[in-house]
């Protein structure tokens, strides 16, 4: 899948889904949530492609659906009674609630799906190696253990298969032995192995002072762009909720602010925001485009 | 403010694991453990490969108890905590994360509070007391992991929690809770021996730590 924005520097990237997904669940405001979940879908659609409207159709609409009637049962507040249940009634306010509650869990499960896809483990390791160093290298050292010992797993049970241990497993029983047998064996594969790594890594000069790093990113003019764009949008953003202007009350009655100039600055700062990486993705696309024509 | 519960539940689990990870930075941990706490993080995550023929059978937590007894509590919540935070790596970060990180890596803390004084005193500690850490399993599983995961399940349904969502939704996720809690009595029962008396090994030999 195309993924320009996942060239960008980890900075700007991690920064971008902290802004949209907590932006995202402290507005729950219909026009935000709109910019928002469209945003997502359409950029989990260019990271993801068909795996993405598959978990949009088949996961996502079903949880939207299931918060939407899930909150007027059990939230009883607002004025206006759509119709009585036995014990209860159900009012138009809390539905509209529900439904926005839906839409919000719906664009923060499609930013994290993007995020998955963007945010690859080195980025993580990068961002955080200098402000927690051990615990970057225990995760680090992970991310590597994790294949090795997939591949010790399945070395060991074709071992104990072809001992005539493993073959016939047909009970519950007997899988859960073998699986014991398993993960024993490998895990003395592994500690033998640790201790050798642990004894290279000491004698390489682990922890010894003024060690530098090697890392991949730098960071360029274009992300420099980008951080002060999406600084100052999000600035705006931040203005428009605190102060306020984009502030709505849903119980008992639905009351939106005045619309004015910051309220609709926000919105704009907000679709600027969200749609950003659907914004370069477009973009390149002309560039590239364009370029061609010219061959 | 009714409306930010899901938030500012979030920052909280988030605000939770800094202290144990700023105290293990200031550690100054030498490589050896280092390494250590990795292969159980790996083990504890890669653990169910190793039982691809029964699904829903999870080892993760019963590792981390094991690393918990045997490192003691801090250790025991890094495992607990970096277990979850990887496992994520492969089925998908979501703002379910911080809230596993969190259950996870207490569990592991007070199987370490809990148990490492007999680990470290007695040598057949794994036969004797066997009772003791199924039944901390058990509990800590179905109660302190059930619970904390599930917090994020009510706060994403409603916002405004009642009484009635709360049960409504741990009432759905006993049946889980129990599977997941016996199959990690069952881990514990049949690993804990082979993994402990393992590790002891290894950290005697080594002069690994904080015995």
């Amino acid at each position: 899948m195309r993924n320009t924005f996942a060239t960008y520097h980890p900075i700007i990237e991690f920064g971008f889904f902290c802004v949209v997904i907590v932006i995202g669940m402290f507005m729950i405001h219909p026009v935000f949530l709109a910019i928002g979940t469209s945003a997502a879908f359409v950029f989990a659609m260019l990271t993801g492609g068909k795996g993405s409207l598959k978990f949009t159709l088949c996961f996502l609409l079903p949880v939207i659906l299931l918060v939407t009637v899930i909150n007027p049962l059990v939230n009883h507040q607002g004025m206006t009674i759509l119709f009585q249940l036995k014990y209860s009634y159900v009012t138009a306010e809390a539905v509209i609630y529900g439904l926005l509650m839906g839409l919000m869990l719906a664009a923060i499960l499609l930013w994290f799906s993007s995020y998955n896809r963007v945010m690859t483990s080195d980025k993580f390791t990068y961002l955080f190696g200098r402000i927690m160093p051990s615990i970057s290298l225990i995760f680090t050292m992970v991310m590597r253990f994790i294949p090795n010992y997939k591949i010790q797993i399945k070395k060991i049970a074709d071992a104990q298969k072809a001992a005539g241990q493993q073959g016939e497993a047909k009970t519950r029983r007997e899988k859960l032995h073998s699986g014991i047998k398993i993960i024993s064996v490998m895990f003395t594969w592994a500690l033998e192995n640790s201790i050798d790594s642990a004894d290279s890594m000491k004698s390489r000069g682990y922890g010894l002072k003024n060690r530098s790093t090697f890392s991949i990113y730098r960071f360029d003019r274009r992300d420099g762009l980008a951080a002060v764009f999406l600084a100052v949008m999000t600035i705006i953003v931040l203005i428009g909720c605190i102060s306020g202007a984009c502030h709505v009350d849903y119980f008992p009655e639905i009351v939106y602010a005045k619309a004015g100039p910051l309220q609709t600055a926000s919105y704009i700062a907000f679709a600027c925001i969200c749609y950003f990486p659907v914004f370069i993705e477009v973009k390149e696309v002309l560039v590239w485009k364009h370029l061609e024509s010219k061959i | 403010m009714g409306e930010h519960y899901l938030l500012i539940s979030i920052l909280i689990a988030l605000l939770a694991l800094i202290p144990f990870f700023v105290k293990f930075e200031r550690r100054k941990v030498q490589a050896r453990e280092l390494v250590l706490l990795a292969v159980l993080i790996a083990t504890a995550v890669v653990g169910r490969a190793a039982f691809f023929m029964l699904p829903n059978f999870k080892p993760i937590l019963a590792i981390v108890i094991i690393a918990g007894v045997a490192l003691g509590g801090e250790s025991g919540f890094m495992v607990g905590a970096m277990a979850a935070f990887v496992s994520n790596f492969i089925f998908g970060q979501g703002p379910w994360t911080p809230f596993q990180m969190v259950a996870m890596g207490l569990v592991g803390f007070l199987a370490g509070i809990l148990f490492k004084k007999y680990y470290a005193k007695a040598d057949s500690f794994i036969g004797k007391r066997k009772l003791p850490l199924l039944i901390f399993g058990a509990v800590a599983v179905f109660f302190l992991y059930g619970g904390i995961v599930d917090i994020w399940t009510i706060l994403a349904m409603t916002p405004h929690p009642t009484l009635a969502t709360v049960v409504a939704v741990y009432g759905a996720a006993v049946y889980f809770n129990l599977v997941h809690a016996g199959a990690t009595v069952i881990f514990l029962l049949l690993l804990a021996g082979p993994m402990l008396k393992k590790l002891r090994r290894v950290q005697i030999k080594y002069g690994i730590d904080n015995m």
